[in-house]
């Protein structure tokens, strides 16, 4: 990044990799065109998702990035390669976008935006994917760090096949996920699935599931690896709607608004059982066992109590 | 809280109001000109310090609804107090500014601490007269114009008919009345059925300095749209519409956003607006719109760091621009425009001579009363003595707010936290 510090040469010989045109056609040129167009898109997505301002962001902001990811988006489309396998996974999505409509639809989005994807990226050499914008500015495609300071011209050939063995190796993945969710994942979309057949009242309930959910999870993911990049990238890959509707629909305040006395169960007199209800509503998805909400709980008394001394922490 | 977000000279030059983050407004009076010192003109002292806005917090959408001042404007003056508006993102105020030198004293009834007399102690009748006191200046407000944007608010500005002004928020513009608060009219809307079709927002906008009926709003994608309120109630579909066509051989991934017009301003004749863009000033002539009549690069060595700027926000900075005064006195000034940029340096064109100097605001580098070394930027190559590597440019340090004085050629320039107030040298 810009700022006080080490003073790097400036190289001369430099492509001006940014301030000119790279045309996707050019021989050698075209993965660099790739790998900065790559970066670009995982920053704006990093730049949207990550974002937890206590004041409404910036809504220029919000559509200059939305806007440029909304440019890769339509150029990857075109490139034709990514699209075909997605349209199996982001269907689901639409069905549901109607009813979502009516009722808050932003954080139904978050859940179904497929942590499925989370498995890909590790097989993409770090390298590739995090390239930090300025070793882009100095043009070189250094698969080690140590190589950073010694700017090269050209890339190095060797860096051309991992970064094109890891796309097609990722695309493997992705496919190997599609027809054949893990549990985690699958247990992600059935909710969101489930809403479209589910009550209007219930609908929300679900949503909400889907949030904390989603939240959790994603972080699970996003720690562990030192760049949030790649689980952003997929989620782009995989559904345009989520994106706008999380942009610029209407924040969904259920969650926040819930009042255990008002509930749907209608037991407004014992608090108790009316949290342990929402209590295994929301722990469903972990539990990976398919819970419709009319169903008393089965729960034993005992495992319930494990689980409220784990979450009050006692 | 202390960081400066906007810097405006009244209409005679004598005040000067600054906005911070935290909501407050502090205005600075120059001195009358000491006739014995003839070689300075009169520095500026603080005059009247106020809290405009407060911090607020929207319960529907449970976000706080920032203090911060994003715009002054001066009222032109029509009686001893001054006028200003002031507006956060939500909410615009008209305050007033008044002074108060004299005090009545000698009631009957009540003693000079404010106790009321025992009326048996009256024996003789007086009549209260003024008496001098200590110069107290108070500021209180007048309107408060409120609930009219849903969106952030990005600009005001007064008519030339002195009685309404315009507020422009990301997709609507309003039109009020300076005496009625509880109506507006909706002048330009550009917000989408869908909101998901949203590609553009408004970014600055500004009535003409002489046509009372005249406007111009810029946008995200870099055009601006003049507007006549004559031709409909709303003005949706623009009288001209200005747009430079993109030059291929400097097409990237950001171009559009670079492209984003930050700010725009009319000169002061009505002839030309200026408009400011991340890398460049552009000044148009109303009757061309195809293309700017004049090009400035500010800091075009920043072209091939876009990506990184990107990373890190800067990209996203929104700088002003500002007009001398050179359009009103015909005589002694040449037109200069000048904008901010990075490193606390600040920029200035001479239209004339085509010239244009680099200077720096900043306390370590420059003495009280010395004159400002010119800086440079050295892009590429070998770096001479003196000059700046890119790669060292602080971008923290950022002037985007600078202002210049209608009359003479006094500018104020806020950086983050200070505002510097040069004076060009005389004799």
């Amino acid at each position: 990044m810009l700022g006080k510090g080490g003073k790097r040469k400036f190289d001369e010989h430099e492509d001006g990799l940014e301030g000119k045109v790279v045309s996707p056609t050019d021989g050698p040129s075209k993965v660099s065109y790739t790998l900065q167009r790559q970066t670009i898109f995982n920053i704006s997505l990093m730049k949207l998702y990550n974002h937890r301002p206590l004041t409404e962001p910036s809504l220029q902001k919000t559509v200059l990035i939305n806007n440029m990811l909304r440019r890769i988006q339509e150029e990857l489309k075109q490139e034709g390669s990514l699209r075909p396998m997605f349209v199996g996974a982001s269907q689901p999505a639409d069905p549901l976008s109607d009813n979502f409509r009516e009722a808050q639809p932003a954080f139904s989005h978050l859940a179904s935006p497929p942590l499925l994807p989370a498995d890909l990226v590790s097989t993409m050499p770090l390298e590739s994917c995090l390239t930090p914008a300025s070793l882009l500015e100095d043009d070189t495609f250094c698969t080690s760090p140590a190589v950073q300071h010694d700017g090269p011209t050209k890339p190095p050939p060797s860096a051309l096949q991992p970064v094109k063995d890891s796309f097609s190796s990722a695309l493997d993945e992705i496919e190997e996920l599609c027809p054949a969710p893990t549990s985690a994942e699958a247990v992600a979309a059935e909710p969101a699935a489930d809403d479209s057949k589910a009550q209007p009242s219930e609908s929300n309930i679900h949503k909400a599931e889907g949030l904390p959910e989603s939240r959790t999870a994603e972080s699970k993911l996003m720690d562990p690896l030192p760049g949030n990049f790649e689980i952003t990238a997929s989620t782009g890959f995989l559904t345009d709607l989520t994106l706008d509707d999380i942009l610029f629909a209407d924040i969904d305040t259920s969650m926040y608004d819930f009042d255990p006395c008002t509930s749907a169960t209608g037991a407004a007199s014992k608090m108790a059982p009316v949290s342990a209800d929402e209590l295994l509503k929301t722990l469903a998805p972990y539990s990976s066992q398919p819970v419709t909400p009319n169903q008393p709980f089965k729960m034993d008394l005992t495992e319930l109590d494990h689980i409220m001394e784990v979450l009050v922490g006692s | 809280a202390d960081i400066i977000s906007t810097v405006e000279f009244n209409h005679s030059g004598e005040l000067l109001a600054t906005g911070d983050k935290g909501g407050r407004v502090v205005i600075f009076q120059q001195e009358q000109e000491n006739k014995t010192q003839s070689h300075s003109r009169g520095e500026y002292n603080v005059y009247s310090t106020f809290q405009s806005h407060e911090p607020e917090f929207d319960y529907l959408k449970s976000l706080e609804i920032e203090e911060k001042i994003n715009k002054i404007r001066w009222l032109p003056q029509k009686n001893a107090a001054q006028f200003l508006l002031s507006t956060n993102d939500k909410t615009i105020k008209l305050w007033k500014i008044s002074e108060r030198d004299k005090r009545p004293e000698g009631y009957n009834l009540k003693e000079e601490d404010g106790r009321y007399r025992d009326p048996t102690t009256v024996t003789t009748l007086r009549v209260p007269v003024f008496r001098p006191m200590d110069l107290m200046v108070e500021a209180s407000p007048r309107r408060i114009f409120a609930n009219a944007h849903t969106y952030h608010i990005n600009s005001i500005s007064i008519n030339s008919d002195y009685e309404t002004y315009l507020s422009a928020d990301d997709l609507r513009i309003n039109l009020f009345h300076l005496e009625i608060t509880d109506r507006s009219f909706n002048i330009v809307d550009i917000k989408p059925a869908n909101m998901e079709e949203l590609t553009e927002v408004i970014t600055a906008a500004e009535f003409h300095p002489n046509s009372c009926s005249t406007f111009v709003y810029s946008s995200s994608k870099g055009t601006i749209r003049l507007c006549d309120m004559r031709a409909s109630a709303l003005c949706d579909r623009h009288s001209k519409l200005f747009e430079e066509p993109e030059d291929p051989s400097n097409r990237s991934f950001f171009s559009e956003i670079i492209s984003s017009i930050s700010d725009v301003k009319f000169s002061h004749s009505g002839r030309y607006m200026m408009t400011r863009d991340y890398l460049s000033v552009k000044i148009w002539d109303l009757n061309m719109e195809n293309r700017p009549v004049e090009t400035y690069q500010v800091h075009e060595y920043l072209r091939s760091k876009l990506c990184s700027l990107y990373e890190n926000d800067c990209i996203f900075d929104k700088f002003e621009c500002c007009w001398n005064g050179s359009d009103r006195q015909v005589e002694f000034l040449s037109p200069i425009v000048m904008t901010g940029s990075y490193n606390n340096f600040f920029r200035m064109f001479d239209r004339n001579t085509k010239r244009d100097i680099t200077l720096e605001a900043s306390r370590e580098n420059n003495k009280p009363r010395t004159v400002l070394k010119p800086r440079k930027v050295c892009a590429s190559g070998k770096r001479k003595k003196d000059e700046i590597s890119v790669d060292s440019l602080d971008f923290n340090k950022k002037i985007l707010h600078t202002a210049w004085h209608p009359k003479e050629n006094i500018i104020a320039v806020a950086t983050t936290n200070n505002l510097y107030i040069f004076q060009d040298k005389m004799n």
